[in-house]
């Protein structure tokens, strides 16, 4: 659509379908629709005019992007907006769709399952497990993140090293296509093995292939015990070399996190809270198990390794406001980085290589003369590095830091993105990790699903 | 014990995970079989108030708790950061006990320890949230007390200088030895436990005793539902009504037919 079609019918059209309360187009009304969690400096603009719906069914949904692709306006799926790269913004005048009413959840005791539709949020989703006598065990973020969201972008979180990611545990799909047709793809399954994976291939879509609006999520059954472990060390190299042997053991520990003690002072600062522990090179280790012998002969393998490699102490949490403090410190990390940084990000490398990966990264913030903070999911080889705002030096010198990381990632076999997704802030460098095959392949497979390109334009395949 | 330092007493008591406890509204009770047991939270600010004490001053910390024998694992909470000893009062006859009753055994175990410089309460329980066992644990021992310390100003080995909450002045007391304190949440932030110490806590032999052990300094009929002048009746909460929204569509005179209805079914009008 151009920029100066009026838009009048189309709105009269979508308030036929989904009711006129249910469309808006005031920017007042809209504007937080627009935006994720996107560090600014990098955050796409959204378009400057869009129209934003709220269906309630999938029938809706599917009507509108019929309408939709008839005339080819583009689409954009919405989530909880918790995006970090810009995924979720509309950039193009069109149509945003806010699934926020389609949030019914329902647990299947007996198949282990929740069938949730999309609009529903991970903290609906962990509520609604738990009260089913059941759990979700992931923890990718926001709680206000939507599920739809979730699978659009395969989140992961600081709970994959011992559970894996949005992709191990979405076993079915509804999803619709821009001609409007609705697939089931898979189901309350724990085999199929029927043929190419069309579900697979829509998580971590970021919305460019269709809509989801209902997953059929596997949960697992409560873990009785867990205790939070906060180890502190002098030396960086001590940290990480008690991570990696922790690993060996066979103890799969539910986080394995590893923090630096400047990030963490700042964010007990932005919070008002107190971390248990002092040392420059932190691991947080969160246990869970069934039975509490064997969470605590995890926990003092995991304490003998770390003394063993320097660590001034083991402290334990086991009550449940200590562990909630210590994870919503972990948590707000990037709140408390989040204005002073040009971006984060997520370079994810094979979990051996993550001392490497830091070395290189303090090299490159010595080259060009900054500070990059890191943390990160050291147990799955995912680091989250920070490009500090320069006071004289603007996007081109992030960029310059940025492609660094990125190719330091590259050389030891990584990638440019482990958890947030190309979504729209990546696409110029996806090159560096993508082969030019993989991208005339994602380019026609887009093409398959949406040969007018309405859906989520600017994401993943530009 | 240290010559030189304080013995700081600790009174603990074990409660029901107030985030996951049910209320039987219908007997009126706690279902406390719906909650794992946890030691008080407002306990741990008064355990840690004692430990720094020890740490600025020396001495010892006795960690005290009156309930079942499974109030045991509280103590050893208690031990695992940084009590000295812990000491479980259990028995049947203790069993009932209204605050008076409690306060009462307390003081008597209290006194039977023997010499001590300061006694550190939790403000209140979050299962009985009377806030009246520390001040009646004072008044049985005869000793000066301050309620709601949110803050220590020092500590030395005579007497402790506290800020005190009421409402929303704060009164600055310098509290004599022997005395007793009750503390409110603001008043530190409790540490975590080494892995080390909580291993160590977990084979640590917990002393108990029971009425047999304190009946040569008191007077048994004081213990337990026997020494105990209240009882509770009832238990319940009060039900909230929140406000009810409903949205009214159409034209003026739908809208005034659907209001009058709707208010007319709510009582409000005739």
């Amino acid at each position: 659509m151009d920029r100066d079609e009026r838009p009048e019918d189309i709105v009269k059209a979508l308030k036929s379908i989904v009711g006129s309360q249910w469309v808006l187009t005031e920017e007042t009304a809209i504007e937080g629709y627009l935006r994720d969690e996107t560090p600014e400096a990098i955050r796409p603009h959204p378009a400057p005019w869009v129209v934003l719906v709220k269906p309630s069914k999938v029938q809706e949904v599917s009507e509108i992007l019929r309408l939709a692709n008839s005339r080819k306006i583009p689409v954009f799926p919405l989530g909880g907006r918790t995006g970090l790269a810009g995924a979720a913004i509309p950039v193009k005048p069109g149509i945003a769709i806010s699934l926020e009413r389609m949030n019914r959840i329902e647990v299947d005791l007996e198949n282990m399952m929740a069938v949730a539709e999309a609009g529903a949020t991970l903290g609906d989703l962990i509520k609604a497990a738990e009260e089913g006598g059941l759990s979700f065990p992931l923890h990718p973020g926001d709680e206000g993140a939507q599920i739809g969201g979730l699978i659009a972008t395969n989140a992961g979180g600081v709970r994959a090293v011992k559970h894996g990611i949005m992709r191990n545990f979405v076993k079915g799909l509804e999803v619709v296509l821009p001609t409007g047709d609705v697939l089931n793809l898979g189901g309350k399954l724990i085999k199929n093995n029927m043929g190419y994976s069309l579900l697979n291939l829509f998580i971590g879509s970021e919305g460019t292939l269709g809509v989801i609006t209902k997953a059929v999520i596997k949960l697992l059954p409560k873990a009785r015990y867990t205790v939070t472990l906060v180890i502190p060390f002098e030396k960086r190299r001590d940290a990480l070399q008690s991570a990696q042997l922790i690993m060996r053991t066979g103890i799969i520990p539910l986080a394995l996190e590893y923090m630096e003690w400047e990030e963490i002072e700042r964010t007990s600062r932005h919070l008002g809270e107190a971390w248990p522990a002092k040392g420059k090179a932190q691991l947080l280790i969160i246990l869970s198990e069934f039975t509490e012998e064997g969470l605590l002969q995890g926990c003092e393998e995991i304490s003998k390794i770390c003394e063993d490699n320097h660590a001034l102490e083991t402290l334990i949490a086991e009550r449940k406001e200590e562990q909630d403090r210590i994870l919503r410190i972990r948590s707000n990390l990037y709140t408390a980085i989040k204005p002073y940084v040009y971006d984060i990000l997520d370079v994810t490398v094979p979990p051996g290589r993550i001392r490497d990966l830091m070395d290189k990264v303090d090299a490159i913030a010595e080259k060009y003369g900054t500070r990059i903070p890191i943390y990160g999911h050291i147990g799955d080889g995912n680091l989250h590095a920070h490009i500090w705002k320069e006071e004289g030096r603007g996007l081109e010198f992030a960029n310059k830091v940025k492609k660094e990381i990125y190719e330091a990632s590259r050389s030891l076999g990584g990638v440019l993105t482990g958890e947030h997704g190309i979504g729209k802030v990546r696409i110029q460098e996806a090159h560096l990790a993508l082969g030019e095959k993989e991208i005339e392949l994602i380019r026609a497979i887009k093409g398959v699903f949406d040969p007018n390109g309405i859906m989520n334009p600017g994401t993943i395949a530009g | 014990m240290d010559e030189k330092g304080l013995h700081s007493i600790v009174l603990i008591k074990q409660v029901p995970d107030i985030e996951k406890v049910r209320f039987d509204h219908e007997k009126g009770r706690i279902d406390r079989s719906s909650a794992e047991a946890t030691t008080n939270p407002f306990d741990l600010n008064a355990l840690e108030l004692a430990v720094q004490v020890k740490e600025k001053v020396g001495g010892i910390v006795t960690a005290l708790s009156m309930g079942p024998p499974q109030a045991e694992s509280t103590l050893r909470d208690a031990l695992a950061r940084g009590a000295d000893r812990g000491i479980l009062l259990t028995d049947q006859r203790f069993a009932g006990a209204d605050t008076l009753a409690t306060s009462y055994t307390l003081a008597i175990a209290i006194k039977k320890l023997g010499h001590f410089d300061l006694i550190v309460c939790g403000e209140k329980t979050v299962d009985g949230d009377t806030a009246q066992v520390g001040p009646e644990v004072a008044e049985h021992l005869g000793i000066p007390h301050v309620a709601y310390v949110s803050e220590v100003k020092n500590v030395t080995r005579e007497g402790i200088i506290v800020n005190s909450r009421m409402g929303r002045s704060y009164y600055t007391f310098f509290l004599r030895f022997p005395g007793l304190i009750t503390v409110t949440k603001d008043v530190n932030v409790p540490r975590l436990p080494t892995l080390r110490d909580m291993m160590k806590a977990r084979r640590a032999q917990i002393p108990v005793w029971t009425s047999d052990d304190l009946v040569d300094i008191a007077q048994k009929e004081r213990f337990g539902i026997s020494g105990s002048p209240t009882q509770v009746v009832r238990v319940f909460t009060p039900s909230t009504e929140g406000r009810i929204g409903k949205v009214i569509q159409g034209d003026a005179e739908n809208i005034a037919k659907e209001l009058f209805i709707v208010l007319r079914q709510l009582g409000i009008l005739g």
